[in-house]
């Protein structure tokens, strides 16, 4: 295998030996991981989706070294995760959301150099560094109090602190804003996203706040019950599944007219209190225009206008269904995974966005909008 | 890339971690120096009346003198104290499971043996130094020393620290898979005390129940301080005693690597860090 600057997972797999009814009962294996294909490149957020169970937190302990795999490989800037465990945990680094994962009986910056001397990190780097990533998550102040006296924002952002003492070249990021305040969160989301592009990080994140995912990741694979269903730049993945836009048009003075103009869009109507009307549109086109002219040319007056973007959260929840009803199916086997093309570990970030070279799965049935077959996000089963 | 240099950021990293757990509340003084000094007390007069009586000095001379049976009591609560401050540390460190730092240890690159016996030895040094010095101050005012060189002190040191830093790693690495440590923690405490001979002298044990303490080495430990300090002995005489804790050492440390090794094997194939 040849030597990539990238983490590389093939074929991945991972079954836990589980026990029915207490220390006795009989011997299963629960299938968490089932042949997950992914490339996290430098400099790139690479987004990790799935609906609860899917096997996220699985697959980024995997890479993390603290879960060995049951089959299949991973491959850290060549170093195989399972031999070369203690080297890769050199240059990885894990942070986790919504546990206290520092110790509170010292200061923040006790905690940094604790940390920074099990990484081995050269004392005058970590002096200097633990000074730099008090100031990056604005703990300065806080920096010589004792962590039980941080509020849990606090605790969180010296959490985020200590998984970069060691300048990971590939950071993993289970849900890292869970339970953090909105504020927060945004400062988190500008580290992250400065770390990929000027520091050349390779980080993958989790996430069940999914505009944090559409705002930061270049590439996304999307999961289900441990399986690949889809991968692509979020606005592919939203074409693939023709997510809708919805438009919410309130007509003051509804008419048989305004009534069959909007009928003949197809929109659903709905008589509000004051006597008006709304009409919802959900579509993947902008249909806006069109429809508020017809109403207008009907007659109508217009009271309000609203038009809400297609979410990568519908497009998650429209591939995580799909997933589940294909999965189920017979001879549902894993998805193609010829979907990585050559050279796109080391592709630079905008690149990822670009649609792979063709098609293979049309998206949505029945439902798909031309141009997303253009954008030609490979989807999972049919 | 340097693995002893490593290792000894590692011994810094831990004793903070314990200094900080130690010294955080303003109680450790009572902890450290006023308990076990009441607890010595306790057994002394309770012991005294017993001890003294003509009866019982013929199978234990020492006894019949107040002065070498506190000597005897105060070393068996030196030692003692040098042992249980690795079950505490064993103790708090199985909680490191719950607050999640158990597993950034576990992601870290430090070796996993060096950390478990870094942490052991950070409490040690710390909980223990105090308790030493005022029982070597306390048996040289009482003039029950003897001792048949100055470098025996430093013999007696090396028994206690050397066995209790084995025994401290084997602890760590078993309770930080396991999850019944509460279950350990009581069958240390007053057994621990008793197989020993911390309270009694060895020979007047059962046998059965000496055989149980040969096991643990704070017996043999105790064996070597009260020769050293209080009978006399020279090294050549108590070099077999000093063997079998060095062999016995030996013996947890390998035991500790063993578990650290099928416990983390285990636990990246299950997913729970436990071994049972
Ligand atoms: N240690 C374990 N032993 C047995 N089964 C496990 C273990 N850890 C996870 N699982 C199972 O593996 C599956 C994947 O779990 P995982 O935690 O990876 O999901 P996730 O995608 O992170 O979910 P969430 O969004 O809830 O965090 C689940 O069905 C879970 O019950
Ligand atoms: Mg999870």
């Amino acid at each position: 295998m040849t030597m990539t600057t990238a983490i590389e997972v093939r074929g991945l797999r991972k079954d836990f030996p589980v026990r029915e009814k207490g220390i006795l009962g009989p011997r299963t294996l629960k299938r968490a991981v089932d042949g997950l294909d992914l490339d996290i490149p430098r400099g790139r957020v690479t987004g990790l989706l799935g609906l609860n169970g899917a096997g996220k937190t699985t697959t980024i302990k995997i890479l993390a070294t603290l879960l060995r795999p049951s089959a299949g490989t991973v491959r850290i800037d060549g170093l195989d995760a399972v031999a070369d465990a203690r080297a890769v945990r050199r240059r990885i680094n894990l942070i986790a959301g919504g546990e206290r994962m520092v110790y509170t009986r010292m200061t923040g910056r006790e905690n940094l150099w604790y940390f920074g001397q099990l990484y081995d990190v050269p004392k005058a780097d970590l002096r200097r560094r633990t000074g730099e990533l008090l100031d990056l998550v604005g703990l300065s102040g806080a920096a010589d109090t004792m962590v039980e006296r941080y509020s849990r924002g606090m605790t969180q952002r010296l959490a985020i602190a200590r998984g970069l003492v060691n300048r990971p070249d590939y950071l993993l990021l289970d849900e890292p804003t869970l339970g953090l305040d909105a504020p927060i969160a945004r400062d988190l989301r500008r580290v992250v996203a400065d770390l990929a592009a000027h520091d050349g990080t390779g980080v993958l994140l989790t996430s069940h706040y999914l505009a944090e995912v559409e705002e930061l990741c270049g590439h996304v694979y999307v999961i289900s019950a441990g399986r690949h269903l889809a991968q692509g730049s979020p606005a592919e993945l939203k074409a693939a599944t023709g997510s809708h836009r919805t438009v919410r048009l309130t007509v003051t003075d509804p008419t048989e007219r305004t009534r069959a103009a909007a009928d003949a869009f197809g929109a659903t109507r709905e008589t509000l209190p004051d006597g008006g009307e709304l009409i919802t549109l959900r579509h993947p086109g902008d249909m806006a225009g069109p429809l508020t002219a017809a109403v207008f040319e009907a007659g109508g007056s217009i009271g309000g206008l609203e038009i809400a973007e297609a979410s990568l959260e519908d497009a998650i929840l429209t591939l995580a269904e799909r997933g589940e009803a294909g999965l189920a199916g017979p001879g549902s086997g894993r998805p193609d995974a010829t979907t990585i093309r050559p050279g796109a570990a080391t592709a630079p970030p905008e690149a990822a966005t670009a649609p792979p070279e063709a098609a293979t799965v049309p998206p949505g049935a029945g439902t798909a909008p031309s141009e997303a077959a253009a954008a030609g996000v490979k989807g999972g089963t049919p | 890339m340097n693995p002893l240099r490593h290792s000894l950021r590692v011994f810094a990293a831990e004793t903070l971690k314990q200094h900080r757990r130690l010294f955080g509340q303003p109680l450790v003084v009572f902890s450290m120096l006023v308990w076990p000094v009441l607890q010595l007390a306790t057994t002394y007069y309770t012991l005294r009346p017993v001890a003294t009586a003509s009866r019982a000095a013929e199978n234990w001379p020492l006894a019949a003198d107040p002065d070498r049976l506190l000597a005897f009591l105060a070393t068996g609560t030196l030692a003692y104290a040098f042992f249980f401050s690795l079950v505490q540390s064993a103790w708090h460190l199985s909680f490191e499971r719950t607050t999640g730092t158990l597993e950034l240890l576990f992601l870290s690159p430090a070796g996993r043996l060096t950390l478990m016996i870094a942490n052991g030895a950070g409490a040690l040094l710390q909980n223990a130094w105090l308790l030493t010095c005022f029982t070597v101050a306390a048996l040289t005012g009482f003039g029950t020393l003897s001792v048949s060189a100055w470098w025996m002190y430093g013999i007696v040191l090396l028994a206690l620290l050397i066995p209790a830093v084995a025994w401290g790693a084997f602890l760590n690495s078993l309770l930080v898979f396991s999850r019944d440590s509460a279950f350990l923690y009581t069958i240390l405490d007053e057994p621990l005390w008793f197989v020993s001979g911390v309270r009694l002298p060895h020979f007047a044990l059962p046998a059965a129940v000496q055989v149980v303490g040969a096991v643990f080495p704070l017996t043999g430990s105790l064996l070597a301080v009260r020769g050293a300090l209080l009978e006399h002995r020279t090294a050549s005489e108590l070099a077999p005693t000093l063997l079998g804790l060095g062999a016995l050492s030996a013996l947890l440390l390998v035991a500790a690597a063993l578990i650290l090794r099928v416990g983390e094997a285990r636990a990246r194939r299950t997913g729970a860090l436990s071994l049972v």
